[in-house]
């Protein structure tokens, strides 16, 4: 099981990318946790979770340092997400962005 | 409109004044370390994405003034959202950046 969270200022836009992300992952076979949340919730939970990859919507992408800063030595790689995937709500694109990172790391 | 159009054109939105939204930031962040020169590139930067995103936004507005209703949906209400916070964001951030300058001459 994979666990991918995105991140982004309301955790709106991010849940329909979500959506998209679940379809293509269940097409594929793939077993993942995938679930958006806003950036204020980021802190509460990760106490109550373990994931493997964060990602983040552009609109927060810049808060990328602070969040590295915060996962330091967990393993836990954190990217922003492709904005051109993002506007064209390519789910599949993300998906595998992130799958490639979990790999990596 | 087709629903399905209208997310896309929100995604969009979101996707471009976000992208614009983080390169504020990340020119405010350059600013407090003393790269003006970045801050100013990443301001210029933002700006195009800004641009973009409000173009998209402005294709509605003009749709629904040609007589074309346009369906209302909280997630393209989230993108005008997006799309103000990020206007504000940039007009501050610009301010803050010649603070920056004054403070540390």
């Amino acid at each position: 099981m994979k666990t991918i969270m995105l991140v982004c200022s309301a955790g709106m836009s991010t849940s329909l990318l979500v959506t998209k992300m679940q379809k293509s992952a269940e097409a594929k076979g793939i077993e993942a946790d995938i679930f958006a949340i806003s950036a204020s919730e980021v802190d509460s939970t990760l106490q109550k979770k373990n994931i493997d990859v964060l990602l983040l919507g552009p609109q927060v992408r810049f808060m990328k340092p602070q969040f590295e800063k915060k996962l330091k030595g967990q393993n836990i790689p954190v990217e922003a997400i492709n904005m051109q995937d993002y506007g064209l709500m390519k789910g599949e694109n993300v998906l595998e962005a992130a799958l490639k990172l979990i790999d990596n790391k | 409109m087709v629903d399905e159009n209208l997310d896309m054109i929100s995604f969009q939105m979101i996707s471009n004044v976000g992208t614009a939204r983080s390169l504020a930031m990340e020119a405010l962040f350059a600013a407090k370390g003393g790269d003006y020169a970045l801050a100013e590139e990443k301001l210029e930067e933002s700006n195009k994405y800004f641009v973009e995103g409000h173009r998209v936004h402005a294709g509605l507005i003009q749709k629904e003034a040609s007589g074309d209703k346009v369906e209302f949906s909280l997630l393209f209400m989230h993108a005008e959202d997006q799309l103000m916070s990020t206007e504000t964001i940039v007009l501050l951030v610009k301010e803050m950046v010649e603070m920056y300058k004054r403070l540390n001459k």
